[in-house]
C-alpha cells in the first residue's frame, strides 16, 4: 500500500431525484436520498471496504466515484486540480454489482467492443482476460457463461485501459466461496501493482483480510473513513478475543480479566474477553490447558455502525425503510 | 485510432449485430412485401385505382409505393431500436457503458447510426429493387435526381423513427414501456394521423366531407408538418408536378431540417442525463 493519493473526492454529494407527478406536471421529480458531503481520500494501492447496510448508499457513491453520476456538489482532485466527469471516467474502472452478460456475442467481441470505449488496444483488452482467467473461454458467447464467469468478464471490462482505481460494487454476490477467495487474491495482487480498489459490501466478514481502510456509510452519510485499528480506536471499540479451551478457566487466572461471555459445550470452554492480555495465553499452556482458538474478534458492521452513530441495535435496523437522511454524529465532532 | 474511427467501429458492429438479429429476419418477408410487393403492384399497366388516379411516370408509382416505408420501414426501424438502450437498462450493461471515458454524445451517435443502419442498408436495397422492377414491369425508369430524393427521404423517415424509439428507450425504465411508447406513437402517425387532422379541419371549419377538395388539402398539407410521414410525403412532393398542398419546397425542407435537428438534440440531452 503507498501513501501517495490517488484521488481526492471533497464533499461530494449527489440526491436522487424521485418521480412526484402532479395534475398540472406528470413529469414533476423532487429530490430523494443520496449522498451528502462525502470526503474520501484513496491511496494508491490500497483496498477501501465501503461498508454499510442495505439502502445506506453504497451503489450510489460508487457510482458517483466512477462518473456514472454526476457530481452535483464537491469535486474529484488529484494532484491538486479538479477532474472533469470524463477525466474521472477514464481513470476508474467500474465493475456494478450484477451484470447479466447474454447474447449471441462471444467475450472476444465484447472485449473489443468496451476497447473501442474505453480507447484501448484490443490486444490490451485480450491480454486482460488472461488476468482474470477468462483467456480458453475468448471465443464463448455470452450466454453459455455461468455466474462466476460473467463476474470475471465484468471485472475484465473493468481493468480495461489500466484504470488507476478500480471500484467494485458488491462483487462477490452469487460467487461460491472457492471463486470468492480466488477473487480476493487476483485483487489482493492487482492492488500490489499500485491499484488502488474501492469495493463494497454489507458484511465484513466478505473484507476479512482483504481490506487495508474501511469507510462507513450510513444513510448518504461517510461516517468514518480509516484502518480497521484507527476506526476501532476512534469509535472506542474494545478489542475482544475468542478464548476455547478443553476445560474450564479457574478464577485466579480470569478473575481480574472482562469476560464478555462464556460458553460451556460437551468438550469445551467457549470465552470471550476483552483483548491484551497475552499473560494469559501463557498461563493457560503452562497449565496444560488445549487452546483449540485464539482469535481477536472484528466487531461487527452492525456493533460498528451502533457506535459510530449513536443509535441502537433496533433503531439501525429500521434504518431501510427511512429513506430520508438525518444528520448523524461525525466521528471527532460534536453531535449535529 | 481517432475516436471517430472508434465511432465508426463500434456502429458498425452494433449495425451488423441488430441487421442479423432473429427480429430482422421476421421483419424482412414483410419488407419484401411492402417494398418491392407494392411498387410491382403498382407498376402493374392493368393497375385500377380509385378516380382514375393512374401513374403517369415511374416517380408517381414510386410515390404511390412509398405507402410500404411508411407502414412497413418505419414498423421495422422502431422494433429494431425500441430496446436500444432499455434492454442494456434491465441487464446492467448500460452501467458499465455509461463509465466509459467516450462521451455520452459520440455513444448516442453510434446507438443512432448503429441502429438505423441496420434497416437503412436493406430498406435502400429494397428500394433500388422497387426501381427496377417499376421500370421493368412499365417500362418508365425513374430519374436519377428522383431517385436520390426518394431514396434520401426514406432513410430521413426512418432516422427519425429511430431517434422516437432509442428516446423511449431511453426514458423507459423496463422494454414493456419502451415498446409500447415506440409504437404508439407509430401507430399515431401512422394510423390515427387521419383522424387527428379531419378532426383539426372540422374544428377549423374546413369541409371534411370531400377528401378533394383543394381547401381540405392545403389544411392537410400544413398539418402534415407536424407528422414525420407527412414530412416524408412533402418531400417526395417535391418532384411532382401539379401537386398544391399549401407547402412550399422549402417548407419542406425547413420541416425535414427541424425533424432532423429536434428529437437527435432531444435524445443527446436525455442520453448526458441519463442514469442506469
Amino acid at each position: 500500500m503507498g501513501d501517495k493519493v490517488a484521488m481526492q473526492f471533497e464533499s461530494i454529494g449527489f440526491r436522487h431525484k424521485i418521480p412526484r407527478p402532479k395534475w398540472y406536471n406528470p413529469l414533476n421529480k423532487r429530490k430523494g436520498a443520496g449522498i451528502s458531503q462525502a470526503n474520501l481520500s484513496i491511496s494508491e494501492g490500497e483496498i477501501i471496504g465501503l461498508v454499510g447496510t442495505n439502502g445506506a448508499g453504497k451503489t450510489t457513491l460508487l457510482r458517483m466515484i466512477s462518473g456514472i453520476l454526476p457530481l452535483e456538489e464537491g469535486h474529484a482532485v488529484r494532484n491538486g486540480t479538479p477532474l472533469g466527469i470524463e477525466s474521472l471516467r477514464s481513470m476508474v474502472g467500474f465493475m456494478p454489482e450484477q451484470v447479466r452478460w447474454s447474447s449471441q456475442q462471444t467475450i472476444r467481441q465484447t472485449m473489443t467492443e468496451f476497447s473501442r470505449l474505453r480507447g484501448c488496444s484490443i490486444q490490451s483488452a485480450l491480454d486482460v482476460l488472461a488476468v482474470v482467467g477468462l483467456k480458453s473461454r475468448v471465443d464463448a458467447s455470452l450466454d453459455s457463461l455461468s455466474q462466476g464467469m460473467r463476474q470475471r468478464l465484468s471485472l475484465a471490462v473493468a481493468l480495461l485501459g489500466t484504470p488507476e482505481i478500480l471500484v467494485l460494487d458488491e462483487p462477490f454476490n452469487g460467487m461460491d466461496p472457492v471463486a470468492i477467495e480466488a477473487f480476493k487474491r487476483l485483487l489482493r495482487s492487482l492492488a500490489d501493482k499500485g491499484i488502488s480498489i474501492m469495493i463494497s459490501s454489507h458484511h465484513l466478514s466478505e473484507l476479512d483480510n482483504l481490506i487495508d481502510k474501511i469507510a462507513l456509510l450510513h444513510r448518504g452519510q461517510l461516517l468514518a473513513h480509516g484502518s480497521t485499528e484507527s476506526l476501532q480506536s476512534s469509535l472506542g471499540f474494545e478489542q475482544m478475543t475468542e478464548i476455547v479451551v478443553d476445560k474450564e478457566i479457574p478464577d485466579s487466572l480470569i478473575s481480574s480479566l472482562n469476560v464478555l461471555e462464556h460458553i460451556v459445550n460437551e468438550h469445551e470452554h467457549r470465552y470471550v474477553i476483552e483483548s491484551g492480555h497475552h499473560d494469559l495465553l501463557k498461563a493457560l499452556i503452562e497449565r496444560k490447558f488445549v487452546v483449540s482458538t485464539w482469535r481477536v474478534v472484528p466487531p461487527t458492521l452492525i456493533e460498528l455502525l451502533c457506535a459510530a452513530t449513536g443509535l441502537d441495535r433496533e433503531s439501525i435496523g429500521m434504518e431501510v425503510e427511512q429513506s430520508s437522511m438525518i444528520p448523524l454524529r461525525t466521528i471527532g465532532s460534536e453531535e449535529e | 485510432m481517432t475516436p471517430a474511427r472508434r465511432m465508426w467501429h463500434l456502429a458498425y458492429a452494433l449495425g451488423r449485430e441488430r441487421m442479423f438479429s432473429t427480429r430482422m429476419l421476421i421483419m424482412l418477408p414483410i419488407l419484401l412485401l411492402f417494398i418491392p410487393g407494392m411498387a410491382w403492384g403498382f407498376a402493374d399497366p392493368n393497375l385500377q385505382l380509385p378516380a382514375d388516379q393512374l401513374p403517369e411516370t415511374a416517380t408517381e408509382t414510386m410515390f404511390l409505393a412509398s405507402i410500404g416505408i411508411v407502414f412497413a420501414g418505419t414498423m421495422a426501424a422502431v422494433i429494431i431500436a425500441h430496446d436500444g438502450i432499455s434492454r442494456d437498462r434491465t441487464s446492467g450493461v448500460l452501467e458499465v457503458r455509461l463509465s466509459q471515458p467516450m462521451p455520452r454524445w459520440r455513444q448516442g451517435i453510434v446507438l443512432i447510426f448503429g441502429h438505423w443502419s441496420s434497416i437503412a442498408l436493406p430498406v435502400t436495397a429494397l428500394l433500388l429493387a422497387s426501381m427496377f422492377l417499376v421500370g421493368y414491369r412499365s417500362d418508365m425508369w425513374i430519374p436519377l435526381g428522383d431517385a436520390v430524393v426518394y431514396i434520401v427521404a426514406a432513410m430521413l423517415v426512418l432516422l427519425w423513427y429511430t431517434v422516437f424509439a432509442l428516446l423511449a428507450s431511453s426514458i423507459a425504465r423496463e422494454q414493456g414501456s419502451a415498446i409500447a411508447f415506440s409504437i404508439g406513437l407509430w401507430f399515431l402517425f401512422t394510423l390515427l394521423w387521419v383522424l387527428f387532422t379531419t378532426l383539426l379541419a372540422a374544428l377549423n371549419g374546413v369541409a371534411v366531407g370531400d377528401t378533394q377538395d383543394q381547401g381540405y388539402l392545403i389544411f392537410e398539407g400544413r398539418i402534415d408538418l407536424l407528422s414525420p410521414n407527412g414530412v416524408y410525403h412533402h418531400l417526395l412532393e417535391t418532384r411532382l408536378d401539379g401537386v398544391e398542398r399549401g407547402v412550399s419546397a422549402f417548407g419542406a425542407y425547413a420541416a425535414t431540417i427541424l425533424w432532423t435537428i429536434v428529437p437527435l438534440y432531444f435524445f443527446q440531452r436525455r442520453l448526458n442525463r441519463l442514469v442506469p
